[in-house]
């Protein structure tokens, strides 16, 4: 079951690389929503007694490398971000014709193939594999569809994060070198490997710097302004809604697993991180006047407070962490959806020459507010329960840290209601007069998204209940 | 023992040959004489080879293996030859000729258990290189190549030659298994033994083109015509490593002490120096030069990790992604080159337009050169990392930091073949065209590629 998560895309990827099918879309879609309807299937399986759905064949047998999946309801939740999320973003660039259309959507399916493996991999050296095998085909859209000065900063964006993560290759090897025998890098094998104290630290700083660059935390976030401004929609909503969260998986299930013995050392040094980072991702966002460039900030700001939540390690923390990635996902998509059809529109980003759309768009409007207050966490929209148990847990964990990390709520509505004031509201000039409400697959894409918004926001027990039993089982094998 | 003579014998055939009419033949005649020679390889390579002299040489399986990466190599070599080659006339035969010989000569170093048959192969791999080296003798920059690389080669060999010479006076044996024991027992001089190891890790530095023993490289490799160069780079690095490695296990084992430091620095200088340097190429054959020496630096580890189970191993799948990834570079860049008339990197401007399929396999093996996951030149690099890891941590960081540093330099090619337009104003019409033979020989490089993806564990346990 699992393997059809990486199998599915992969196929359908390989095709449409090489036979440049006119109907790419099509495939492309049918595709996604086979695996958003295997996600959904597997819902149904039973997590309480640890991973379920495993498929394990020997790779490399006498080096103890397995391909090895399994999932258990972390897992399930990051496939159902996956894959619920794939058919909204490749739905979001449908309206647009451009070059090399099949090749465009055959590495897009790559990439969800590789994102499935990692959340699915139960064997380190696998997990490594596909975390960096989801950079090629993110690379090659950002720098062949992308905007300008697109080669430099995508080559900055893929070096960065590639040499991040090669020091998580060198962590995963030193403990796998720990482990008893021949060596294994099987995730259980490599959680029991004891480490010495010196060794645990450096452990767990080479993932840290692997997941702080990929999510980014301050001050590895330098790289992400700029390639999420360049890449191509599609790109952007892939990197900000589904690859970050990568590196906040990698946290829960690899680095604090595996070196639990440095969690008292370096774990509030993260921490402070974090949340230097929320308050300095904030105000940045507060004074951008390129709605793009604000939404990536905003992006760094909220995924700072769900890595601080995860860093806590309470069960609080986790669980808003978790369900926040999800939440995270969908708004930040739905914002750069929006920021999209702006830009298509009006053919500019600046705050300055947008305003009083509300007048000439008045279905975009209430969907565009919908998802702003999802963003901001307003009770009763997704963002709420999920911004409101992050806090709980690193309140938990530390007064101050959690009175810092609340700001972000502060500061997220100052800039959420300033951009969204500065487009939709005020003095309309001839270029927002004209502007065309949303038409039936513009409405389709938001209504969705607004619709999850709303529903994940009055119920988010159907999320936390997901990962409830997981949740406890981790907390419980990882103790601090 | 068989491939040695079957290569032997079609490399006479090949040199008279030359001298009929019937060229035609030469290609074919050395391609199935190279696939023949490769299967003799395989057939034997589970059980070893019963020797004739043992004394002198024993195809055991290190040497069967290495034997197999180094015949490939070749064959994949001369597949591309048949284009390569067009212009060539009288000289056609003997330069078939000559790289078979070089790869005899390459046999020999795998095999050795005598320091002489050590030195023979060697000498009999590089005089012929002397002469292919120069092959294009009506080009200034290729007489430069074969001059550079014939003084720096025969220096080096001098100084392999005293060192050979010290270790004997302090073991009095050429014989590798008792030069060992000798080392073990203690009953050598010490200060003889290790001057001479010392001197014989500087003559094989110079031949595998490792830092601070490096400078010849760029200049012969630039000069040399393509596909000598790409049979320096390959063949000749892997005849290098597995010469240096079965000398290092077999006879130097017990002194590892005297020659694990001074190995760790030129591997660590020959990183660092290779890939920084690299950065700043704009001509193709110079990058990989500067690439190949890169290499030699992740090799070292190896010779490092002796001791250590499964350095071998690694060290034989490094040598085979490396030289499949590097032979098929040069392929594709030698179609493109020819025909564009340039060398540099912008050469490759627009060719994802012009040849979708020479920019889609040269990226794939630019991207197995530079270790990205899951390409086979991870796995390389994996193999050779877990090898070393234990024994040298802080060298396999300087590793991972230089596999970092050399994205920039293999993304050049990929960012001119995918992301550049076309340099305005060449004369080149817009359409390159692909030969079939070298079509299929990439096509082979391709799977080889994907084989060593899909299941490394296997070819990493021929060994």
């Amino acid at each position: 079951m699992s393997l059809l998560f990486i199998l599915i895309p992969f196929l359908v990827s390989a095709f449409l690389l090489f036979t440049r099918s006119t109907a790419s879309r099509q495939i492309a879609l049918a595709a996604s929503l086979a695996n958003l309807i295997a996600t959904l299937y597997c819902l149904t399986c039973d997590y309480s007694q640890g991973m379920n759905c495993t498929f394990d064949v020997p790779w490399i047998a006498s080096a103890g490398i397995h391909f090895s999946l399994g999932m258990d309801g972390i897992t399930l939740l990051m496939l159902l971000l996956t894959n619920l999320l794939a058919p909204i973003i490749l739905l979001s660039s449908w309206g647009r014709t451009f070059e090399h259309e099949s090749r465009y959507y055959g590495l897009v399916l790559l990439m969800l193939g590789a994102l499935n493996g990692v959340f699915l991999a139960q064997d380190g050296l696998l997990f490594y594999i596909f975390y960096e095998l989801a950079l090629i085909p993110i690379y090659f859209i950002c720098a062949i569809w992308g905007g300008q000065d697109r080669i430099r900063v995508t080559l900055k964006f893929f070096v960065y994060t590639f040499a991040g993560s090669l020091f998580m290759l060198l962590s995963l090897l030193y403990v796998y070198l720990q482990t008893p025998g021949t060596h294994s890098f099987a995730w259980a094998d490599l959680v029991q490997a004891p480490l010495s104290p010196g060794a645990s630290n450096w452990v767990m700083l080479g993932f840290f710097l692997a997941f702080a660059v990929k999510m980014p935390i301050f001050p590895f976030h330098t790289w992400q302004p700029d390639t999420y401004v360049t890449a191509p929609t599609g790109g952007t909503m892939l990197l900000s809604g589904i690859m970050l969260k990568m590196g906040t998986y990698g946290v829960i299930r690899w680095m604090m697993p595996l070196a639990p013995e440095s969690a008292h050392t370096l774990v509030p040094t993260f921490m402070v991180l974090a949340v230097i980072g929320i308050v300095y991702a904030s105000l940045i966002a507060v004074k951008q006047s390129d709605l793009k460039r604000l939404v990536a900030y905003s992006s760094i700001a909220h995924v700072g407070l769900i890595a601080a939540g995860i860093f806590a390690w309470n069960k609080a923390g986790l669980q808003g962490s978790l369900l926040q990635m999800l939440n995270h996902g969908i708004n930040v998509v739905g914002l750069f959806f929006v920021v999209d059809l702006i830009e298509r529109r009006l053919g500019t980003r600046s705050l300055a020459e947008m305003g009083g759309i509300a007048k000439s768009a008045p279905k975009f409007a209430t969907l565009f507010m919908i998802i702003m207050l999802g963003a901001v966490a307003v009770p009763l929209t997704n963002g709420f329960p999920g911004e409101f148990l992050l806090l709980n847990g690193v309140w938990n964990y530390n007064f101050w840290m959690g009175a810092v990390a609340g700001l972000t709520i502060i500061f997220g509505a100052v800039y959420m209601m300033r951009a969204y004031g500065l487009v939709v509201f005020g003095e309309a000039n001839s270029e927002t007069e004209k502007f065309a409400d949303v038409d039936g697959r513009e409405f389709l894409v938001l209504g969705v998204i607004a619709a999850l918004v709303l529903v994940l926001g009055f119920f988010p027990g159907l999320i936390l209940n997901l990962t409830d039993i997981s949740v406890n089982r981790i907390l419980g094998a990882v103790q601090l | 023992m068989t491939a040695l003579l079957i290569l032997f014998f079609t490399a006479l055939v090949a040199m008279f040959t030359g001298l009929t009419k019937h060229r035609s033949l030469l290609q074919p005649i050395t391609l199935i004489g190279s696939v023949l020679a490769l299967g003799s390889v395989m057939v034997v390579l589970p059980t070893g080879w019963n020797d004739l002299y043992p004394t002198m040489f024993v195809f055991d399986r290190f040497a069967l293996a290495f034997s197999g990466v180094a015949i490939l190599s070749t064959a994949l070599i001369i597949a591309l030859s048949g284009w390569g080659f067009r212009k060539l006339d009288e000289t056609l035969g003997d330069h078939y000729g000559l790289i078979l010989f070089s790869v005899c000569g390459a046999l020999c170093m795998f095999s050795f258990t005598n320091m002489v048959m050590l030195f023979l192969g060697i000498e009999i791999l590089s005089i012929p290189l002397y002469v292919l080296a120069g092959s294009q003798r009506d080009d200034l920059s290729s007489n430069e190549a074969a001059l550079k690389y014939f003084l720096m080669g025969s220096f080096a060999t001098g100084i392999l030659l005293f060192g050979i010479t010290l270790v004997y006076g302090s073991t009095a044996s050429f014989d590798l298994a008792t030069i060992g024991r000798a080392i073990e027992a203690g009953t050598t001089s010490p200060g003889m033994l290790h001057v001479g190891i010392l001197l014989i890790i500087f003559g094989l530095s110079f031949k595998v083109s490792a830092a601070p023993f490096h400078f010849w490289a760029p200049d012969v490799y630039t000069g040399s015509p393509n596909l000598v160069t790409a049979f320096m780079a390959t063949v000749v690095k892997t005849a290098g490593f597995a010469a240096f490695y079965r000398l290092f296990t077999m006879a130097f084992a017990p002194a590892i002490a005297t020659w694990s430091l001074p190995i760790s620095i030129i591997a660590a200088l020959t990183m660092v120096l290779a890939n920084t340097t690299a950065l700043f190429q704009t001509n193709f054959k110079r990058m990989m030069a500067y690439s190949s020496i890169s290499h030699a630096g992740y090799l070292l580890l190896a010779i490092l990790a002796i001791g250590t189970v499964g350095a071998d191993r690694a060290l034989m799948f490094y040598l085979l992604t490396y030289a499949v990834a590097t032979i098929g570079a040069f392929g594709a860049f030698f179609v493109v080159a020819e025909q564009k008339g340039d060398e540099s990197f912008a050469a490759f401007n627009g060719l994802g337009k012009q040849s979708p399929f020479l920019a889609a396999v040269l990226s794939i093996f630019m991207l197995s050169l530079a270790g990205i996951p899951p390409l086979a030149g991870f796995f390389g690099k994996y193999f050779l990392f877990t090898a070393a890891f234990e024994k040298y941590p802080w060298l396999v960081v300087l590793a991972v930091i230089n596999s970092a540093i050399s994205i920039y330099y293999y993304f050049k090619i990929i960012v001119a073949a995918y992301f550049t337009k076309e340099t305005p104003g060449s004369t080149s019409n817009n359409s390159i065209v692909l030969p079939a033979s070298i079509r299929w020989t990439l096509v082979i490089c391709l799977i080889l590629i994907v084989l060593m993806t899909i299941v490394p564990g296997n070819i990493y346990a021929i060994i």
